[in-house]
């Protein structure tokens, strides 16, 4: 019997809520339960409320909605990035898929059409109905309103569309990041560098036809969804494939021994394993990158621009150099392991010297904005003690505490198949957030009773004792992972089927 | 190196995947462990590497390591993975390591040398048959006998007193099937090591293991002495091969 695309659209659909609904994590996980719709209505609300209150703060000499539909493409941007954390692309989706009876462009349809008409394009709506009845909607009434709306709702639809295609390139290489990036900075600098704003003008000009339901300014978005559409069914198709039948990677050009790291014994086979897991898997290599490139922009901007120089942003700037590689890489710690847990359970103390090795992985990353923030500091702008009293604390006292999440994290990451989101425990919830605000009260507490000089020479001293220290905290942290052992394996292991 | 199982229990929920009031592997059996799907083979196994943990009961290990007599319940210590070797399935393996740096790894942090390592992999050589060392491949990217290959190798390089393999057998083809079976044999022989399989191929089993446990519903029904392959009719009959 031959389904026809609506039912196999229906059936389809119903696999994915039940897949949802029994999420091994998400059922046991209240906590990320609540957090979720916590989130939901937190930016919800958010939303509406700068879309009440945003009109009248733009009204001026234009009416809010040109403000507005001059600088569209920011909200496009937000709502772009945005949908990394969320949305999952259809090679992703369609491949538990595959074995079916289904043809696959059948299924890349159902799915590449749902992404369309999903209601998660909509959120952003939460802002633009408070606006358009605040701001369109007095001037023009219904007709008005609802056509400027549904001229978003085809911009936001193409801009689902544009994530999907960055996304499914990004799979294929990451260096495909570059793209999105490019495009976002030509479309503002062409809109800030001449002085004559030219495309602010005609995209204000363009967007106020919604409102007069103008079949011309609705034709642009139309046009580049269907653009847009097709060359998705065409990469998200051959993404898929190679995702199926593992065409990528079948031998590797150039495997390195890392000799040097031979004479450290068993830390050195770890410290292989760590920069080999770091090397050769794309999620972990992505994340690691990301890191490092954020390292690099976040010291030339120091270095480079005036923009940072008050006293304030530049601890902070150069606080989270010497903290990002850490909060991105160990807040997740041995959640990669998962894949292969119960082969490093199976050996002795083996999950200790792991730790071991990825502390002192991470203590060497450290080097790194270092080296980068030299030139600002031979150029004065910041003191060599603020630096090391910054990357003291970070190795001696933020990192031990990063660490902990070695007990609690029991969800396998996937080493190379896509994911876009995780459900964290409650636990990673408030390590991440305190990371984010620790750190820097703990220097301004440093430097408000004790001065510039003595706050960061405490830093240095308190780093030191934690970092000489670290096989007892290490241990510590090892035997409370071995107590929870067991249901940190069986965490692993159902998410592992679930990836 | 004795297991002794010992009102071992293992639930899932409403399922019992494990009730075994006592059972004892002695030092140096070579213990083939049958049964249908879900009779709790791998459960066990888990159980025995302390990958889950037991609702009641233990797994303890008697005998003797490096001239020390040793006693351990496995869920409380952990220095008797030193003398055990596993491989159950793919979650053992770190796939994006070729076989050699895999192995390589196995090989120093169970204080294998370099030159006991070659040594050890020159005796598989026939078994790997040229698909394993030397390709540049990562494990991920090698065929499922293939990474079957590397999961029995890598548990056995440390020379275990305690082996356990669960379904060796699976996705190798006749000629590997035939290779392991003499592998396993001879290291049995050569070390008196306590080996535990499991399998499906009733006549492998019956081949290599002198002793047999059939396993239903998470109980050892019954425990085979299988002398010149007598186990392999009654395990034909229970498992109603022959109408």
């Amino acid at each position: 019997m031959k389904l026809s695309f609506r039912k196999i659209y229906k059936e389809l659909r119903r696999l994915d809520k039940l897949q949802e609904k029994r999420h091994p994590m998400f059922e046991k996980n209240k906590f990320a339960k609540f957090l979720i719709y916590f989130m939901f209505f937190y930016y919800a609300a958010l939303l509406i409320f700068m879309g009440v209150v945003l009109p009248a703060g733009l009204d001026g000499s234009m009416a809010s909605f040109h403000v507005l539909d001059s600088g569209f493409f920011y909200i496009l941007f937000a709502d772009f990035w945005a949908r990394f954390l969320l949305q999952q692309t259809p090679a992703q989706q369609i491949k538990p898929l595959a074995v079916l009876p289904l043809k696959r462009k059948t299924v890349l349809d159902v799915y590449l059409i749902r992404a369309g008409l999903t209601w998660g394009n909509l959120f952003m709506f939460f802002f633009l109905v408070p606006f358009a009845f605040m701001s369109i909607f007095p001037y023009y009434g219904w007709t008005g309103t609802l056509g400027w709306l549904f001229g978003w709702w085809l911009l936001l639809v193409a801009d689902s569309y544009w994530y999907l295609f960055c996304r499914a390139l990004i799979i294929k290489n990451m260096l495909w990041i570059i793209l999105p990036i490019v495009v976002d900075v030509a479309i503002i600098l062409a809109t800030i560098l001449p002085e004559k704003n030219i495309l602010g003008d005609f995209f204000t000009d363009w967007l106020e036809q919604f409102i007069f339901w103008n079949p011309l300014a609705y034709l642009i978005p139309i046009v580049l969804i269907i653009i847009l559409y097709f060359a998705n069914r065409k990469l998200q198709a051959e993404i898929a494939y190679n995702e199926v039948a593992k065409t990528e990677e079948k031998e590797m050009k150039h495997a390195s021994e890392f000799k040097a790291l031979n004479r450290f014994g068993i830390m050195g086979e770890y410290l292989k394993l760590e920069i080999r897991m770091r090397t050769r898997n794309k999620n972990v290599r992505m994340g690691f990158l990301v890191g490092i490139g954020l390292i690099v922009m976040f010291s030339i901007a120091v270095s480079f621009s005036d923009v940072y120089d008050g006293a304030f942003m530049q601890n902070f700037i150069c606080l989270y150099n010497y903290l990002i590689l850490g909060i991105m890489t160990l807040q997740s710690i041995m959640a990669f392991e998962g894949n292969y847990i119960d082969g490093l359970m199976s050996r002795h103390e083996s999950i200790y010297d792991l730790l071991r090795a990825k502390y002192l992985f991470n203590l060497a990353m450290l080097i790194l904005p270092f080296i980068l923030m030299i030139p600002t500091i031979v150029a004065g702008k910041i003191s060599l003690l603020m630096n090391l009293g910054y990357m003291f604390m970070v190795a001696g006292l933020i990192f031990p505490g990063l660490f902990q999440m070695a007990v609690y994290n029991s969800e396998t990451m996937p080493l190379n198949t896509k994911m876009t989101s995780k459900t964290n425990n409650w636990v990673q919830q408030i390590v991440s957030l305190a990371v984010l605000f620790v750190p820097i009260l703990l220097t301004q507490l440093c430097e408000v009773f004790l001065g510039d000089v003595w706050g960061y020479v405490v830093l240095i001293i308190l780093g030191s004792i934690g970092i000489a220290t670290y096989p007892i905290w290490l241990r510590n942290i090892y035997r409370r992972f071995m107590e929870r052992r067991h249901k940190n394996m069986e965490g692993f292991r159902a998410s592992r089927a679930t990836n | 190196m004795e297991i002794r199982l010992r009102n071992l229990k293992k639930c899932f929920g409403e399922k019992v995947a494990v009730n075994i009031d006592s059972y004892d592997i002695h030092s140096g059996d070579m213990l083939g462990l049958v049964g249908n799907n879900g009779a709790g083979k791998s459960t066990l196994f888990r159980l025995i590497m302390d990958l889950i943990k037991a609702n009641e009961g233990e797994v303890i290990m008697v005998g003797e390591f490096q001239g020390q007599p040793v006693e351990r319940n496995v869920a409380e210590q952990e220095d008797w993975k030193q003398w055990t070797g596993a491989f159950i399935d793919d979650s053992f393996l770190i796939d994006y390591l070729t076989p050699d740096e895999y192995f390589k790894f196995i090989a120093k942090i169970s204080g294998v040398s370099d030159e006991q390592l070659e040594e050890h992999l020159a005796k598989y050589e026939h078994f790997m048959s040229g698909e394993v060392c030397g390709q540049k491949k990562l494990i991920r990217s090698l065929s499922a006998g293939n990474k079957q290959k590397v999961g029995i190798i890598a548990a056995m390089i440390q020379q275990p007193q305690v082996l356990i393999l669960d379904e060796p057998f699976n996705f190798l083809d006749p000629s590997s099937q035939h290779a392991i079976k003499r592998i396993l044999t001879t290291y049995h022989e050569e070390t008196g090591a306590t080996i535990v399989i499991s399998s499906h191929n009733l006549t492998h089993t019956t081949d290599i293991c002198p002793r047999i446990a059939l396993l239903e519903n998470g109980v050892i029904i019954r425990d085979i002495q299988n002398e010149d392959n007598s186990a392999e009719k009654e395990l034909e009959e229970y498992f109603e091969i022959n109408d």
